[in-house]
């Protein structure tokens, strides 16, 4: 358990990271926490020749741009918890990033790592693809945008090309009213989930008008419930049906089975906690109205 | 059976003594294989198996050639001839041999079958990489049903089938229990395969030195002497110039109560290449390839009389014990422990048990706390609630009405039960839960969130003998434990203690013993321990002895010792009976007169410098060793475990509310290390009970092989643990004191999954009981709801 050779370079700036990433290409791998990169190489699972160590960068704002929530990549997970603007507009969010590993991880670990290691079942690839983020990737060529539905394709692949590396997301700020719940569900604290759920409604205060729903462990990536809007909008936040409707939206999906939990077991907690999280949404806009 | 029990000052003994080793443990000042460092050093990789089971064709080591590094590369046929040799010599066993490195097949994944040796770890196994094992797949034994089919493929040439070891055990007259019984009851039951995970895995340093033809082997281990002998006969040095050490050990749970073909490898490797070899296991090879645990199925059958008396057991026992017989407990001994102890604590007369040890293509199973009795406690504990519901009896009530309360009582198999408490125990246990039994109660209506208790009693065999051993006809033979006690010319004591310490706290609980002998305090001694060149030969830290066994050997040359200067503190003092004189707070003192006395460094002086002032013919010095064997049957350590848990219905979603543990380990020695050594152990019963799980494929590929598969209990998960306790001292043991080391682990299976099936009305069959597995068995409560 010990890693393949490899070379490291700091750099001390983003366009210095980026010119290294061009230089190295496939070969190159950005590290700023290194909690997930660092036991891939020590299994050797993964071999980059060169590390780009990235922790210097000024990567590491939240704040408030226009209509959107703009979070760096070198933000690491234990600040979202301290941060009132993810509170306030993001209570999906802030609950989802609850269950990212233990203290230590937290303190090391990035939202750029989390997101571009993409672990099927991690919080915060499904949270970017239930709030609809859009992934900010750069490379010395320039700077894309990238929906995170089209960012996160299978388990630990991404649409980053060689030579580009996150920077940051932008999360769309809520038009109107809005309240949001995660559910996750592993067989011990901090581990990755068997099944998470996260919801997000938008709401008149009495009525359901729009909703989203996001599933983890369901596939390789993050998956949308397709029928989430369609199933939820006018129902109401007092009575919002939940268990018909989280049954309603699953029905055909089939989850992964493996050892640890079967396509069955998967697919009820699937429901179970869909129907969990809409009602804590719920009760949440009740209360906020 | 009938020798009085000692009367102890208890000064020391039964105190909260605070642990002595904890300074040096928590403060980084420990010093593992890891940390050790020899000039000129060389480190080794193993190239190991990637399949189950396959034929060698060649192992090619010529990438090697191209390195721009120097390396060294060994394979099974430099090492052909030298191997692990751990059989019983009886009826229904089958031989076996594991080479030091594969010679001609692959038996498990994991197997090594070449090693490779640089200067730095990184090149050794960066270069461990370029070696390829050429093979032939052969088909693979994958499950016990496979080792039992007729087709099976041997796993070693020259067998049939792939039997280690068939064998029984009978007591009794099982017709005619049978034919009395109102109530026959059948059960199987299946406890799955595990690992026991030390913090710190397993590690080998070798060095020899050609001047003195001494070999010195540093080694991650639980029975140093142990090595020592069988690196002796399998290398034929003279034991007299090996010397090995096991330095700190960050935790060993009798994974690390072997001699490994690798220990024996690492010494052979340091004399052929003439330069120390290091070898520190990495976290994937201790999960994989060190040693593997429990796996158990059992097919019980009880015979219980109308009264709710149970007559008669019959047991089937069956244990995958992966691919090869380890040493020296081999292949039959977690099958033969659980066919052993599977009576327990009941009283009845008639038992007959089969017990098997299958081969498979796994890692090979060893000995982990509580060695077959986990399984056993959790087969015998879910019938005793089966037969309890069947027939209508509280789960209590009927084991009242079962155990032996009469003492000593010769079981159903011949083994002589010393003085316990199994009676007051469930009293005990009973009045505890009373609370926790009324909640279960009143959440059985709710369809969302039920509450289960439930409780394992159970009894276990500790510190057995010599006697227990011989009748194995294993390599194990002997269960003695020795001690060195030696006063210095400051009064300062130096204990060599032949167990190593790895978490028991012996350098504690060994010094209170000899505090207390010799009137001086516990931190006035040290305890030596884990060398074989500093203490007196023995078996090791396993098979809960350290406290009875090591401490009794303790208390006896102490004690010694004591009498020595008591003899010359009269002779100072002028006094004419030495009983008179006592030993106290550092001085030898005149009992009713202690104006009269000599400090005690003073009569060590006397004793080691100035041996004018002796008594006329005594001879100086003040050195005194004892080898200590255990009882024929050991002692018996009882105790009742209980788990109050509380399931998500719809999830399948535990909790452990609370854990309650009523204990008898008989004279404690120190309440707070025996309180930790419970706790412990509790924590390691429940991984076993809910999540710790070594899966392998039908392949023989393991699936869990880091620490994000293989799920070990996190703080997080454990609930509070409530430990009481009850002293029953033992008269077979110098101080009373019965092993305790294990025990912790064996009662949580069956606790937990008789707390499983009381929450949600079902039967439960099965470890481990995970969240999916609840969700299974919660099926039946869901459509209720």
């Amino acid at each position: 358990m010990r890693p393949a050779p490899f070379s490291y370079h700091k750099a001390e700036r983003l366009d210095q990271a980026l010119a290294l990433l061009a230089e190295f290409g496939e070969d190159a791998r950005p590290i700023a926490g290194g909690q997930s990169l660092v036991p891939m190489m020590n299994l050797r699972l993964a071999r980059p020749s060169h590390l780009v160590d990235i922790n210097a960068l000024d990567l590491d704002t939240i704040e408030l741009r226009s209509d959107h929530l703009h979070i760096g990549a070198l933000v690491r997970h234990e600040r979202y918890a301290r941060e009132s603007l993810i509170a306030q507009h993001f209570p999906a969010f802030a609950e989802g990033v609850e269950w990212i590993g233990h203290p230590t991880i937290r303190r090391r670990g990035t939202l750029g790592g989390s997101i571009s290691h993409a672990d099927p079942t991690a919080e915060l690839p499904a949270l970017c693809v239930l709030l609809g983020a859009e992934i900010i990737a750069q490379s010395a060529e320039g700077s894309r945008r990238i929906p995170a539905a089209e960012f996160f394709i299978s388990a630990y692949v991404t649409s980053l090309e060689a030579g580009e590396m996150v920077t940051g997301i932008d999360l769309p700020l809520p038009k109107g009213k809005s309240s949001g719940a995660f559910e996750e569900f592993a067989e011990r604290s901090g581990d990755f989930a068997i099944i998470s759920a996260g919801v997000t409604l938008e709401h008149d205060g009495r009525a359901i008008t729009d909703a989203r729903v996001v599933w983890s462990g369901v596939d390789l990536a993050p998956v949308m419930a397709e029928r989430a809007g369609d199933l939820l909008r006018g129902k109401p936040l007092s009575a919002p049906e939940a268990e018909a409707a989280a049954q309603a939206m699953s029905a055909g999906i089939t989850p992964l089975d493996d050892p640890m939990a079967s396509a069955e077991f998967r697919h009820s907690l699937i429901v179970e906690l869909t129907q969990r999280a809409l009602t804590r949404a719920c009760e949440k806009a009740m209360q906020a109205s | 059976m009938n020798a009085p029990i000692p009367n102890l000052s208890k000064r020391q003994i039964g105190a909260r003594v605070q642990r002595f080793e904890d300074t040096r443990l928590m403060s980084g000042a420990a010093k593992y294989i890891a940390d050790i460092t020899l000039p000129d050093m060389l480190h080794l990789s193993f190239v190991r198996s990637q399949v189950a089971h396959a034929k060698i064709l060649e192992v090619d080591t010529s990438m090697l050639e191209d390195l721009d590094y120097p390396v060294q590369v060994f394979t099974g046929k430099d090492t052909d001839g030298l191997s692990l040799k751990a059989n019983q010599d009886l009826p229904g066993v089958q031989r076996s041999e594991q080479p030091l490195l594969a010679l001609d097949r692959l038996r498990f994944v994991g197997d090594p079958a070449a090693v490779v040796l640089a200067d730095d770890p990184y090149l050794a196994e960066d270069a461990a990489e370029l070696v390829f094992i050429d093979f032939d797949p052969l088909p693979v034994v994958a499950t016990m049903e496979q080792a039992l089919a007729e087709d099976t493929t041997p796993l070693f040439d020259g067998w049939t089938g792939n039997k280690f070891v068939e064998r029984q055990m009978k007591g009794g007259d099982l017709e005619a229990a049978r034919a009395q019984a109102a109530h026959v009851i059948r059960r199987t039951y299946r406890n799955q395969r595990q690992t026991g995970v030390p913090m710190e895995g397993r590690g080998v340093i070798a060095d020899y030195d050609k001047g003195t033809r001494v070999l010195t082997l540093w080694s991650s281990t639980q029975m140093p002497h142990l090595v020592r002998t069988y690196i002796c006969e399998e290398l034929g040095l003279p034991e007299s110039r090996i010397r090995v050490i096991a330095p700190d050990v960050g935790g060993g749970f009798g994974v690390k109560g072997q001699v490994f073909a690798d220990e024996v490898l690492i010494a052979w490797l340091a004399i052929q290449t003439g330069r120390p070899v290091k070898w520190v296991e990495d976290r994937r090879e201790n999960l994989i390839a060190s040693i593997h645990a429990r796996d158990h199925e059992h097919t019980l059958e009880a015979y219980v009389s109308a009264e709710g008396r149970l007559l008669g057991l019959k047991a089937d026992i069956s244990t995958d014990v992966g691919a090869y017989s380890t040493f020296p407990f081999t292949a039959g001994g977690d099958p033969g422990m659980a066919a052993k102890v599977m009576p327990g604590p009941y009283d009845f007369q008639a038992y007959e048990a089969t017990f098997r040890a299958l081969a498979t293509n796994k890692c090979p199973l060893g000995t982990y706390r509580g060695v077959g009795r986990p399984s056993a406690v959790f087969s015998q504990e879910r019938l005793m609630d089966v037969i309890a519901q069947e027939i209508g009896m509280d789960p209590i009530e009927f084991r009242l009405k079962n155990v032996v309360k009469e003492f000593p009582y010769k079981n159903v198999l011949g083994f002589t039960y010393d003085p316990g408490s199994y009676e007051e125990s469930l009293l005990k246990m009973r009045e505890l839960l009373a609370e926790d039994i009324k909640a279960a109660e009143a959440s059985k209506a709710s369809p969302d969130s039920r509450i289960g208790v439930g409780i394992a009693c159970f009894i276990e065999q500790t510190a057995h003998g010599t006697g227990d051993f011989t009748k194995r006809r294993s390599p194990i033979e002997t269960g003695y434990i020795s001690a060195r006690v030696e006063m210095s010319t400051d009064g300062e004591v130096l204990i060599g203690l032949g167990l190593q310490s790895h978490g028991q706290g012996l350098e504690t609980t060994c010094a209170q013993v000899a505090a207390d002998a010799l009137g001086v305090g516990p931190q006035r001694v040290f305890v030596r321990h884990g060398d074989t060149l500093t203490s007196p030969y023995s078996v090791g830290t396993w098979g809960s002895r350290g406290g009875p066994l090591g401490g009794g050997a303790v208390h006896i040359a102490a004690n010694k010792i004591a009498d020595k200067l008591r003899l010359i503190a009269a002779h100072i003092l002028q006094v004419a009976d030495p009983a008179t004189i006592q030993l106290d707070e550092n001085r030898a003192s005149v009992i009713g007169d202690p104006a009269r006395f000599v400090p005690i460094p003073e009569l060590a002086r006397a004793a080691l410098r100035n041996v004018d002032r002796l008594p006329e013919g005594m001879t100086p010095g003040l050195t005194e060793e004892f080898s200590l064997d255990g009882p024929k049957d050991g002692t018996y350590a009882n105790a009742v475990h209980a788990a109050i848990v509380e399931i998500d219905v719809k999830t399948g979603k535990m909790k452990l509310r609370r854990f309650v543990v009523v204990e008898d380990c008989g004279t404690i020695l120190n309440p707070m290390i025996v309180d930790g050594q419970v706790r412990g152990g509790v924590v390691q019963g429940i991984g076993s009970a809910i999540m710790e799980h070594m899966i392998y494929d039908e392949e023989g590929q393991p699936l869990t092989t880091t620490f994000a598969d293989y799920l070990m209990p996190l703080a997080t998960e454990m609930p509070e643990i409530d430990v009481h306790h009850i002293e029953t001292p033992t008269p077979l043991t110098p101080l009373g004191a019965k092993g305790l080391g294990e025990g912790g682990a064996i009662g949580p299976p069956a606790a937990i999954a008789n707390a499983v099936a009381n929450a949600l009305g079902v039967e439960v069959e099965a470890t481990p009981l995970n969240a999916q597995a609840i969700w299974r068995l919660a099926k039946a409560t869901r459509s209720e709801g």
